[in-house]
Formats: structure tokens, sequence, C-alpha cells
């Protein structure tokens, strides 16, 4: 079987900063694949280089074996690649079941429905509930997305993305902002997506703990550049990537 | 608010039903310009307050109506329903390309560029004489029959009807509208353009689509003012209209429906009262306008939605 995704030497420049450089990296079916790298690293450029937000400037990414470079960040979409985005990415006015039901219905392609459609809608419905119960929001469902505490924002967004059934998850530092105990149940959430829904997971993640804890393997991105790629064991080891972390304190 | 919800519908179809009798001629002469106008604000509410596209060119697919409703009743004379068709279609082709093009750009340069379009239109029945007569216009478009040989609509509590009843068959129609999949789905444009094209569908499709619609049905307004005034002129294509429109949307309530079909109701009755008193009405309607926004923030029906909330 092909790997679910691949990129070939990637890349991205904003003016003379290349953001992300010379990337190939290929992600295995149903890994749980940490992106870590210091601020500003290129991690999130890159997670829009693979769901078509931004385009490259050089490069090629391949889902499931398909050159999708040309493709629009919807038909990445349609192929099977879900996204979150670090800048929590929601419709806030309407309501947190509506949320979910759009993007079902973006999947499937119900959304073109002019008139009518009460049992399309009935039917999202069921697989919005679902969802939103996989990260405890159902009993939230009838309230606007806007007014959710940030951490359920954070988890409702999650929800939107399962509930697309992805082949390839992209989570862009689903703990950014939530304390102790929230990043805690979120890195077992995001374990638990990985174990149940057989799906696999690119998760860029500045927590330590959970990237250690969670990840199958890890590339480390810095200035743009794939530097080192492994086991947590082995990037735990490898000095070129404690010497990256280590640059950015000072 | 309840009541209110259930009620005020079925009591605001009984008074605008019985109204005509009760009315002098020139009254209810009124009261059809104003429900023609309602009709037009509540189809820019659709892409405006649904979607959140800002158009300032909507008086454009008014006025492809009146003129095509005009042009088809003048030169073929035939039935009513066939001139709204015409007109409404009418406008909505013309639309489609704008449409196209225009959503290319958002916001303030979506704005612009139906801005644009709408001049270029305006110039272009401005100018082409020998379809639209110019500043002149088209005079003595006839109110014809419903159908061929049928009963004539010269009636003008005929015509109030004809007029009434395109307006809430439209009214029930774009409620449908923003009630369905596709309505949604404007919705969640409006509120996050960028999540809802990574969620796998091009907003561009639906913002045409919508556009479309919207246009067609100020299409359907403009080809009823053209037999109903007798009149189609390049007036109804200006950029003054297209501005009004946005005013009633805005005093009316964005995203309500019902809203914007008020807000033309006052927004026309507003402007016909100060104009029988003072030539500096604008000024006047201006200022309205200003305080409404300041502190009727969401309109009239924003305001009522508070109030009965509360
Ligand atoms: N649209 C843009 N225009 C110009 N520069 C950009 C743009 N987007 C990102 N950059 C720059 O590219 C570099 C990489 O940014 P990116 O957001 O990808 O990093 P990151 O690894 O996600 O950082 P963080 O950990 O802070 O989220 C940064 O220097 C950033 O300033
Ligand atoms: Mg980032």
């Amino acid at each position: 079987m092909p790997p679910i995704l691949e990129t070939r030497r990637l890349d991205r420049a904003f003016g003379a900063l290349r953001a992300v450089a010379d990337v190939s990296l290929v992600v295995e079916r149903g890994e749980l694949r940490a992106i870590i790298g210091p601020n500003g690293a290129g991690k999130t450029t890159f997670f829009h280089l693979l769901s078509g937000v931004v385009r490259p400037t050089a490069g090629q990414v391949l889902l499931k074996d398909e050159d999708v470079s040309g493709l629009s960040a919807a038909a990445r979409c349609r192929r099977g690649m879900s996204r979150t985005f670090q800048i929590t990415s929601l419709f806030p006015e309407l309501s947190v079941l509506e949320n979910v039901r759009i993007a079902i219905q973006a999947k499937r392609g119900g959304n073109t429905r002019l008139l009518g459609g009460r049992a399309l809608l009935a039917r999202t419905e069921a697989g919005a509930r679902e969802a939103l119960g996989f990260v405890n929001l159902e009993d939230r469902a009838a309230v606007p997305a806007s007014t959710l505490p940030h951490g359920d924002q954070r988890l409702l967004e999650i929800a939107m993305a399962l509930a697309q059934e992805p082949d390839l998850l992209l989570l862009d530092e689903p703990t950014q902002g939530l304390g102790v105990e929230e990043t805690a149940a979120t890195a077992a959430l995001v374990q638990r997506i990985s174990r149940e829904r057989r799906l696999t997971i690119l998760l860029v993640e500045h927590d330590m703990d959970v990237v250690f804890n969670v990840a199958d393997r890890i590339s480390v991105l810095h200035f743009g550049r794939l530097i080192a790629e492994g086991s947590p064991a082995e990037i735990r080891r490898n000095v070129e990537v404690q010497q990256a972390y280590l640059g950015d304190m000072d | 608010m309840a009541p209110l919800r259930r009620w005020g519908p079925v009591a605001t179809l009984v008074v605008l039903a019985v109204l005509p009798w009760g009315l002098a001629r020139h009254q209810l002469s009124l009261l059809t310009d104003l429900l023609i106008f309602s009709l037009f604000a509540l189809s820019l509410d659709l892409i405006m307050g649904y979607t959140g596209m800002v158009s300032f060119g909507h008086a454009a697919y008014f006025g492809l109506g009146a003129y095509g409703s005009a042009l088809l009743l003048i030169h073929f004379e035939v039935p009513i329903p066939i001139a709204l068709l015409g007109g409404a279609l009418g406008a909505g082709l013309v639309a489609w390309p704008v449409g196209y093009i225009s959503t290319r750009a958002t916001g303030i340069y979506f704005a612009m560029l139906t801005l644009a379009f709408a001049q270029l239109l305006y110039t272009l029945a401005y100018k082409w004489r020998a379809l639209t007569g110019g500043s002149d216009g088209i005079a003595g478009v006839p109110k014809t029959a419903l159908w061929w040989g049928g009963p004539s609509l010269v009636e003008p509590r005929a015509f109030y009807f004809l007029i009434l009843v395109s307006f809430l068959v439209a009214f029930v129609l774009c409620r449908a509208l923003v009630r369905s999949p596709f309505g949604r789905a404007l919705q969640a444009i409006r509120e996050n353009e960028r999540k809802f094209a990574t969620l796998g569908q091009d907003p561009r499709r639906f913002k045409v689509i919508v556009f479309v619609i919207a246009a067609a049905l100020a299409g359907l307004a403009g080809a009823l003012s053209a037999p109903f005034r007798g009149f189609a002129s390049p007036e109804a294509m200006f950029w003054l209209l297209s501005g009004q429109a946005l005013m009633m949307v805005i005093i009316g309530g964005i995203g309500t429906l019902v809203g914007p079909a008020i807000g033309a109701m006052v927004f026309v009755l507003v402007q016909e009262v100060l104009s029988s008193y003072t030539e500096h009405w604008m000024l006047f309607t201006g200022a309205i306008f200003v305080l409404m926004v300041i502190f009727l923030p969401g309109g009239i029906v924003g305001a009522a939605r508070r109030r009965f909330a509360a």
C-alpha cells in the first residue's frame, strides 16, 4: 500500500524568508506523527501547504499516491484530508450542532440542496451528534459556537474534522491556550482518535510531554528545514534537535 | 415573543388583504410601491445578510427586470406573469457572469466590482436609445392580463394583489432557502469563508448561485414596477437606488428577511412624508439612518427581538 502522505522537496518562500525549505517526508497509514520545532520553524506553513490553504513555491504533495499540489483546499478535503487551525476557526454565530453539520454536508456535497432537504438535515444531524458525543459536547449542541469557552471551541473544531471521517487528520496545536488538565484530556483524546478511528494523524504540538507520550514518530522542523525524524526515543537523543531547542531559548 | 411570532404574520396578512378597501387611490398606489421595495430589499438581504456579500450595485438587476418586462409588455403584449418571468430571468442571466467575476474578490473589492458593473449597465441603458429610449426611458408600459384573453389587471386593487402575491411567494421561497442546507452553507460562508473552503466545498459556487437568485428576485421587483408605474427608466439602475436598498436592509434588520421588508416600507414612507414638507428630505433620511444605526443596532427587527427576549 502506498504511503498516505508524501511531500517531495516542498518549498514555500515569503519574500526572502523560506518558511518551508526542501521538505521531503513520508507518512504511513495509521501513524500518529508529531511535527515539532521552535517558534517560527514553519510547522503551520507546512500544514497550510499540505491542506492547500497556501500554495508551494516548489515541490509536491502526494495524498494516497495522487499529486494534489494543484488542487484547492476543498478538493483535498474531499479526498480525505481534514484539518484544524492553530487559531480556532469556527462559524461563531452558528450553533455548535450547525458547525458540525456544515462540516459533514460540505464533505458529502449535500450543501447545494436549495430547498427543503429536511431528510438530509435530519440524517446529518445524527452524524453531527455522534461526533459531538465523541468530544463530550453533545449537551452544548444548541448554543452558538462563540459562546463556548476556549477549550470547548478547540474540541468543537476537532469534532468538525472528525465528523468528516477523514483518512488523514491534521491537528495544529490542539492544546494551544489550554490549562494543564485540559491539555492532558486533549492528549488522551488525540490518542483515542488514533486508536479507535483507524486514521492517520499529523500533530503539531509544542508541549513536549504530549508529543513524547502520544507520537509514534516525530519529525523536527527548524528554520523551515526537516532536521530530524525518528521514534520519540531517537528524537530525545538527537543532538541537533537539542541544539535547535536550546538555540530557541537564548 | 411567541404570540408575536405566531399571530404577527397572520395579522399582517389580514391587514394587507383588507387594506385596499380602506385606502384612497393614491394611498393604495403608495402601498403597492412599498411592497415592490420590500421585495427588492428582501432580495438584497439574501446576499448581504445571509452570505455577507455587500453589493453596491443591486439596483442594476431591479432595472434590468423593469426593462425586460417593459419591452415584453410593449412589443409583445404578453400576459403579466410572462413579463415578470422574463424580467426576473433576464436579471438573473446578466447577474451570472457579473457574479462569477465579482466573487473572485471579497469584501470591499467585491462591493466595488458590483458597483462598477452596475454603472456599466446603467450607462448601457442610458446610451442604447433604440432599445431603452435613453434618458426618457420606456413609457406607456401596459398592464396586460393574467393570461391571454384573461381579465385585465388595470384595476388598482387587482394589480395590488398581483404584487402582494408575488411578494409573499418570494418571501416564502427566501425563507425556505435560508433554512435549507444551501442556506445554512451560505451563513457558514458569511461566518468564515476560509474554514468553509477547507471543509470541502468551493464557497464561490455558492456565492455565484445566491447572487443570481438575489438578482432574479430584484429583477422580479423591477418587472412588477414597470407595468405598475407604466414606465422603465435608467434611474431604476442608478447607484442611488443601490445605496437606498442597503439602507433599507440595515434599518429593518440585516439577515432577518422580514426586517428588510419592513425597513423598505419605513424608508419609503419616511421619504414620502419628508419630501412633501421639504426638498432637503435626503438630509433628514440620512440623519435618521445615522441615528438608527447608532441606537438600533440590528435594525427594527433586531430591536424588537431584544425587547421581547428580555
Ligand atoms: N503569510 C505569511 N507572510 C509572511 N511570512 C509568513 C507568513 N506566514 C508565515 N510566515 C513566516 O514564516 C515563518 C514560519 O511561520 P509558521 O507560522 O509556519 O511557524 P510555526 O512553526 O507554525 O510557528 P509557531 O510555533 O509559532 O506556530 C515565520 O517566520 C513566519 O513569520
Ligand atoms: Mg504554528
